[in-house]
């Protein structure tokens, strides 16, 4: 085989890299345990590739991202419990709350940069915790939301029994599947390409004329929308909103996904949190040092394979 | 995945290899299922998914509800279980986070085909696993408390409760301690909706006993430092200090209250006096605290069931002594069991009928299932921290009374919002 038609192959592959990791997604519950850590997975991918627009390509190191995964899944939540509001529309009205909190802290955010931002972000998602756990009556406080009960939903007319676990799956991956292509658009765009130069180089940027400030501004609010459609599909999925989700430990969590599984990299986040959660499920049965092992493997990847696992296979495949 | 890796080396990466990797990859996945489910009992045993928080800050609780559960599981299988089909615990790491629970919940009942669900310790955990499996019509008989568990909103006929809740425990320490030490009342409270439900029961305990709250200190959970609260407490003078909170706040804010000398004057009361805590805080810090509980293992020297449960529990753990907790372990999976046995079948919709007539004694004397909310009717024990006299090492509590099983102490069926 020359060298031409790997080369070929490597172009195709990031020509369509949306198409094939949707692909990969199409038989991933046969791969997995069982259903419900696939669809953990899916919800959680999205979380962390959100999350890396920020993170990988504006290179803004958020820890707040918990808000975002936290008011979709509470405004999806509260919608279709307490309004009473069709299952569609309730994804929708949780990617908006998300959006109107991204768009507060955003732009209280952006300001800083560095482990300001950093600092910042996690304050006020803290403070957005707070929020949501006094406000008892909507949210259930400290023993969260119950009751997002859909057994039956109408897709297109025909009536869809949500309580299978292969159905929720594949219902979810339509969510998923649409968020990641455009995922991919955005960042192949222009505005895409503005990202990178901020992370590269923020002054020049600046330089070329671009309104770097703004273009962080938009960049938080979008990513903020994309986890809180992770956030909506998690309430979804689950049938409760835990208080959990919106603390900051979600947040790490989220950093640590994408930089195991790669943060340079379009799939690499999905890839670490797969990883994370596939591993985790793995040991759990094991050993109740569970968080031992996964510590190490963390530290191994930081300290040798500084590209996460998706981004070294990437660079293996492409050096040959 | 080998091969793809040698081929790799040898010369680039043709269309065909990556089809045949992709083809190997499904096939491996294809043993991946199997792979993971080795530990699965044959067809026809009946399993009963068991999610508790085995690493965590209960993670002793939640080991030693295991240890009692498995007794349940294998008395019932020594006795030829049912209709030849054999009993299996199914127990899972929950993590004590409730969207884990909620996941683990799926599992058992979507992979490994649970008949049922026994388990959790915590309020918001519970909680999770019920709302999953209410909706996929499986019985749940939740072991830890919980006031909002008995309550319309999220009580289904598959919803169990065996353990106490925090209406009737710190309802029971109330009338108790208000008679005995006197009416005015400091509650420290940790500030979420397990301390909010212990001093809602303790102050509607205390309404007919005249009793009067000097203050409601509210302190954010986890704490580690009680100091700042402790002189305000003194100087309010109160006849009893009421410690809402459970697990390590309580041995901390015992502790200190133990050593700024509030109990000279004050007397200490704490809904619920984990057996676990007070072995783990020492005699004392606790010497003379007054507390309510499910069980305490001394319940043998009156109760012949407890002292059957207790004599198993020690020769299968080396003569250990079951905690509270761990008690309600054993209860929760054997009231599944025998009701499967009683109604002649495992079908669910039986066993929860069966579940509802039984009246059954198997660790602490005469228990039922209300009508109206499945809540656990039982004897709840006052019991008071010692530091002499005592028979053994596991021997901490007196007994000092014993509130039999009375659905008057339960909230009632109108006010959880049940009709009848």
């Amino acid at each position: 085989m020359t060298a031409t038609a790997s080369a070929s192959l490597i172009a195709f592959g990031k020509r369509h890299r949306a198409a094939l990791a949707i692909a990969v997604l199409l038989i991933f519950p046969w791969l997995m345990p069982y259903e419900a850590l696939a669809v953990n997975i899916l919800v959680l991918g999205l979380y962390a590739v959100g999350f890396n627009l920020l993170f990988g390509y504006t290179g803004l190191l958020s820890f707040g991202h918990a808000a975002f995964l936290g008011s979709g899944a509470y405004g999806c939540g509260i919608a279709l419990v307490h309004f009473g509001v069709p299952w569609f529309g309730a994804i929708l009205i949780g990617v908006l709350v998300s959006v109107f909190f991204a768009a507060i802290m955003g732009f209280l955010a952006i300001r800083t940069r560095g482990i300001y931002f950093a600092m910042v972000t996690l304050a006020l998602s803290q403070c957005v915790y707070y929020l949501f756990y006094q406000a008892v009556s909507l949210t259930g406080g400290e023993n969260g939301l119950r009751g997002i009960n859909l057994s039956e939903i109408g897709i297109l007319g025909f009536s869809v029994n949500f309580l299978n676990p292969t159905t929720k799956y594949y219902v979810i991956l339509a969510f998923v599947a649409f968020a990641l292509w455009l995922f991919s658009r955005l960042l192949a765009s222009p505005f895409g390409a503005v990202l990178e130069a901020i992370r590269e180089n923020e002054s020049r940027a600046r330089a070329c004329g671009y309104d770097v400030a703004r273009v962080k501004f938009i960049a938080f609010v979008i990513s903020g929308a994309f986890c809180g459609l992770a956030g909506a599909l998690k309430a979804l999925h689950l049938s409760i909103v835990p208080i959990e989700t919106l603390h900051y430990l979600t947040s790490g969590q989220v950093v640590m996904m994408a930089l195991l599984g790669g943060m340079n990299t379009f799939f690499g986040p999905f890839v670490g949190a797969a990883a994370f959660l596939l591993l985790e499920d793995v040991l759990t049965t094991m050993t109740s040092h569970w968080q031992l092992v996964l510590g190490a493997v963390f530290v191994i990847f930081v300290l040798f394979f500084p590209k996460g696992i998706w981004g070294s296979v990437l660079a293996w495949v492409v050096r040959k | 995945m080998t091969n793809t890796r040698n081929s790799k080396r040898r010369s680039g990466m043709s269309r065909r290899e990556i089809l045949a990797a992709g083809a190997g990859g499904v096939a491996l996945a294809g043993f991946t299922p199997s792979l993971f489910s080795i530990a699965r009992a044959q067809a026809g045993t009946i399993k009963i998914g068991f999610p508790v928080p085995l690493t965590g800050p209960f993670g002793a609780e939640a080991q030693d509800q295991v240890r009692a559960a498995e007794i349940a599981i294998k008395e019932f299988n020594d006795a030829g279980g049912f209709q030849g089909r054999l009993a299996e615990l199914l127990v899972r790491d929950d993590k004590l986070n409730p969207g884990e629970a909620a996941t683990r919940t799926l599992e058992l009942i979507e992979k490994d085909k649970v008949n049922y669900v026994v388990g959790s310790l915590s309020a918001a955990v519970q909680l999770s696993i019920n709302n999953v499996t209410k909706e996929r019509g499986v019985i749940f008989n939740s072991i830890s408390q919980s006031d909002a568990i008995n309550e319309v909103k999220d009580w289904s006929k598959f919803t169990f409760h065996e353990a106490l809740n925090p209406h009737m425990t710190a309802g029971a320490v109330g009338r108790y301690a208000f008679s005995k030490f006197g009416k005015k009342v400091v509650y420290l409270t940790a500030d979420y909706a397990y301390g909010h439900e212990m001093v809602r029961g303790f102050e509607s305990a205390g309404k007919p006993l005249g009793v009067q709250t000097l203050a409601d200190i509210r302190h954010p959970i986890g704490a580690n430092d009680y100091s700042a609260f402790l002189p305000r407490i003194q100087s309010l003078r109160p006849d009893v200090l009421c410690i809402c909170n459970f697990g390590r706040d309580q041995v901390n804010a015992v502790k200190q209250a133990t050593e700024f000398g509030l109990k000279e004057k004050i007397k200490i009361v704490a809904p619920v006096l984990l057996y676990t805590a007070r072995v783990a805080g020492g005699p004392e810090i606790f010497e003379g605290v007054v507390g309510g509980t499910s069980y305490y293992w001394r319940l043998e020297d009156t109760i012949p069931t407890a002292k059957a449960f207790n004599d198993k529990f020690r020769a299968a753990n080396g003569g250990a002594v079951p905690s509270d907790y761990g008690a309600l372990g054993y209860a929760g999976v054997r009231t599944v069991l025998t009701a499967a046995k009683a109604a002649g079948s495992t079908d669910t919709d039986k066993v929860v009928e069966a579940m509802r007539n039984l009246k059954y004694d198997f660790y602490k004397g005469p228990q039922y299932y209300r009508g109206c909310d499945h809540q656990s009717v039982q004897s709840v024990l006052v019991i008071e921290s010692k530091s002499k006299d005592m028979k053994d090492k596991n021997d901490v509590f007196n007994i000092v009374g014993v509130e039999t099983p009375d659905e008057k102490n339960l909230r009632s069926c109108a006010d959880l919002g049940h009709k009848a």
